[in-house]
């Protein structure tokens, strides 16, 4: 899974166990992260793996030198999974730095330093997570996992037992947590947006329901204005206070990631919309409040990013370049197109993307597979129903 | 019994008038996956819900009050809306069998009493999931939750119809003050759910004597399928109700 955001200056890319601070106007890496193989080595602790079954005889069988051996080598018929990077996110000061990993299920965080980044705590994660997101004054991180469940880990007392806030019944793929830090907001697979109180977190303070497929990305407008994008091939505006749509927008596919930049703050916005499988890669919208404070779509184009000859899965916008980023043969694939008019940008400098490559050119990418998002709809009644109507059907012969 | 008052009229009544739905046919395990994906169809939102197809005598403002949560066969369903015949009680079942059951029970009771039971109906769906799809905040003024399937695996527990994180979407839909019934013959699910109600802020436990005093309760005791068949049995029950604050 490739992770792409920028964070004035930087672009940072994930992939694996490293991540990348890059200077998109320059052949400058501001600075690296590579996690160990073993997290248990830079404080992970072992007791966090489940515990071994007690009556489970077939334990017996492989001594625990055996086992390590095994995970050492990493190939234990696929048993070992590597450990690799899902998300990361900047606190809102920049002050610290957190990811999530598979494999080994971790949240690391990192005081953040412009030269380098100091790891402060490695805490396991009883599920993979799903999103990621700090409270506005950066105090905490939410980590969301990938059976809904919510929880709140303090950056300070990073010793102090994670707080479950609350829980959806399906994977989360978004959070936001407002300014205010009044409400934490989530989406997930099945077409929710859920609006929570906080502080008081077991109170639901509203739904914004309408969506008609999984909500992969949220976004904040203003205050009480909330940006949602769909696999239902809709982009929708609410008023999340009050749970209420006031704009909904035909996109041409189904969206899976959403960037956002405010134009002028408050009341116009930019939005690049990664498609699902389409023959244009990404869309770009303006989206523009009006005098009578209604919402309305005042301008979109698309950018094809070669879209059908190359698999991928993530972007993120700097200035006035749009960075996709995918894999060919298996290897980090990073390509860049201008913002303005959809073109392969020419301002990258020299050597650029080679450099990136490069830096990657170890790591196995295989991009995520986005077609499981949606929902899997099984018959399991019509064929009940036929039965039911031959057995009433038999039944009024005999009469 | 109400309910078997009318299964005993059933056999009386002539073929004219359309026949109870024989339980043998609607037969189903008791356990379903309630996290998996299903084919169900359901609104988007609850302005979106035809409540007109459920209940063909609502009128414009009335909405339904009740929830009977995992209803099974609908035998308790069947008492609601016979004692609170002003308010439209819905059962929700996710088993295609048991709620096709309710569904051919209620039709069939439609016909034969003219004018009765036009204040009950069952949805087959997944309440752990759509009840925010079908209920507006605050909507709900009772919700039922009885005999409901114990999933005494550990690793099952998120599947359990009271856990601590659906409890918040109960309380979303009850309005302040609705009550919440829980009964099981499972002692260990009713120290689960008690504890698990009691340390929400939202809810707190009704006392013994309040709950001995709501008219509901010995009909609790008697009206669906699984409390008879440990009445009969001389199993115990654990009953409990909660007041959404």
């Amino acid at each position: 899974m490739v992770t792409i955001f920028y964070a004035e200056p930087e672009l940072v890319i994930g992939l694996n166990r490293k991540i990348l601070f890059l200077n998109p106007n320059d052949l400058q890496i501001f600075k690296e992260i590579e996690l160990s193989k073993d997290l248990t080595t830079c404080g992970l602790k072992s007791a966090d793996e489940p515990p071994p079954a007690a009556n489970d005889t077939n334990e017996t069988t492989i001594t625990s030198d055996e086992k390590a051996a095994a995970a050492a080598s990493g190939n234990a018929g696929g048993a070992v999974v590597e450990v690799s990077i899902q998300q990361v996110c900047y606190s809102p000061d920049r002050q610290f730095l957190a990811l999530t990993t598979a494999g080994q299920k971790a949240l690391l965080l990192y005081k953040s330093r412009p030269e380098h980044a100091k790891l402060l705590s490695v805490r396991s994660l009883a599920r993979a997570s799903s999103a990621l997101a700090f409270a506005s004054d950066s105090s905490s991180v939410l980590v969301a996992d990938k059976t809904g469940d919510c929880y709140q880990y303090d950056c300070c007392d990073v010793e102090a037992t994670p707080r479950m806030l609350f829980g959806h019944l399906s994977i989360v793929y978004d959070i936001l947590w407002t300014p205010d830090q009044g409400h934490i907001i989530t989406c997930d697979r099945d077409d929710k947006i859920r609006v929570t109180n906080y502080p008081a977190t077991y109170d639901i303070h509203s739904y914004c329901l309408g969506h008609k497929e999984f909500v992969s990305s949220l976004g904040l407008l203003q205050e009480r204005d909330l940006i949602s994008v769909s696999g239902d091939k809709t982009l929708r505006v609410w008023n999340y206070i009050e749970g209420k749509q006031l704009l909904e927008h035909e996109l041409p596919a189904p969206a899976v990631r959403l960037q956002m930049d405010a134009l002028e703050g408050g009341k116009r916005y930019q939005l690049a919309i990664l498609f699902y499988d389409h023959s244009d890669a990404l869309g770009l919208y303006d989206l523009e409040r009006s005098a009578d404070q209604s919402w309305s779509v005042v301008s979109e184009r698309f950018v094809r990013a070669d879209a059908g000859s190359w698999n991928f899965s993530n972007f993120a916008i700097a200035d006035n370049r749009i960075y996709v980023a995918g894999a060919t043969d298996e290897r980090l694939s990073l390509r860049v197109y201008n913002r303005n008019d959809g073109e392969a940008a020419t301002s990258v400098p020299a050597g650029w993307l080679d450099m990136v490559h490069e830096q990657f050119s170890e790591d196995v990418c295989i991009p995520e597979d986005l077609s499981v998002w949606f929902k899997k709809r099984y018959d399991n009644i019509s064929e009940y129903m036929e039965r039911k109507k031959r057995r009433i059907e038999d039944k009024q012969q005999k009469c | 019994m109400v309910t078997t008052n009318h299964e005993v009229q059933a056999g009386a009544a002539t073929a004219a008038v359309a026949s109870l739905p024989q339980k043998r046919y609607y037969r189903q395990r008791a356990h379903s996956n309630p996290i998996a994906d299903h084919s169900f169809n359901y609104p988007a939102r609850p302005e979106d819900v035809d409540w007109r197809a459920l209940y063909p005598r609502i009128s414009l403002g009335q909405e339904v009050q009740f929830a009977d949560i995992g209803c099974g066969y609908g035998g308790f369903l069947v008492t609601l809306g016979e004692m609170f015949p002003e308010k439209f009680s819905i059962g929700m079942e996710i088993r295609v069998k048991v709620s096709d059951y309710v569904i051919d029970r209620i039709s069939a009771l439609r016909l034969r009493h003219e004018g009765a039971f036009q204040n009950i109906a069952c949805l087959r769906t997944n309440a752990m999931k759509y009840l925010p799809n079908y209920f507006r905040k605050g909507q709900l003024e009772k919700m039922f939750f009885l005999y409901p399937d114990p999933h005494f695996k550990r690793c099952k527990h998120k599947w359990r119809i009271i856990n601590q994180a659906l409890l918040s979407e109960y309380a979303y839909v009850l309005r302040s003050g609705g009550l919440v019934y829980t009964m099981t013959d499972v002692e260990d699910l009713h120290k689960w759910i008690v504890t698990h109600m009691t340390e929400h802020p939202l809810y707190e436990r009704l006392g013994d004597d309040e709950a001995a005093q709501d008219p509901i309760t010995p009909k609790l005791y008697q009206s669906s399928e699984e409390g008879a068949k440990v009445v009969r049995n001389k199993g115990e029950h654990f009953l409990a109700i909660f007041r959404r604050i």
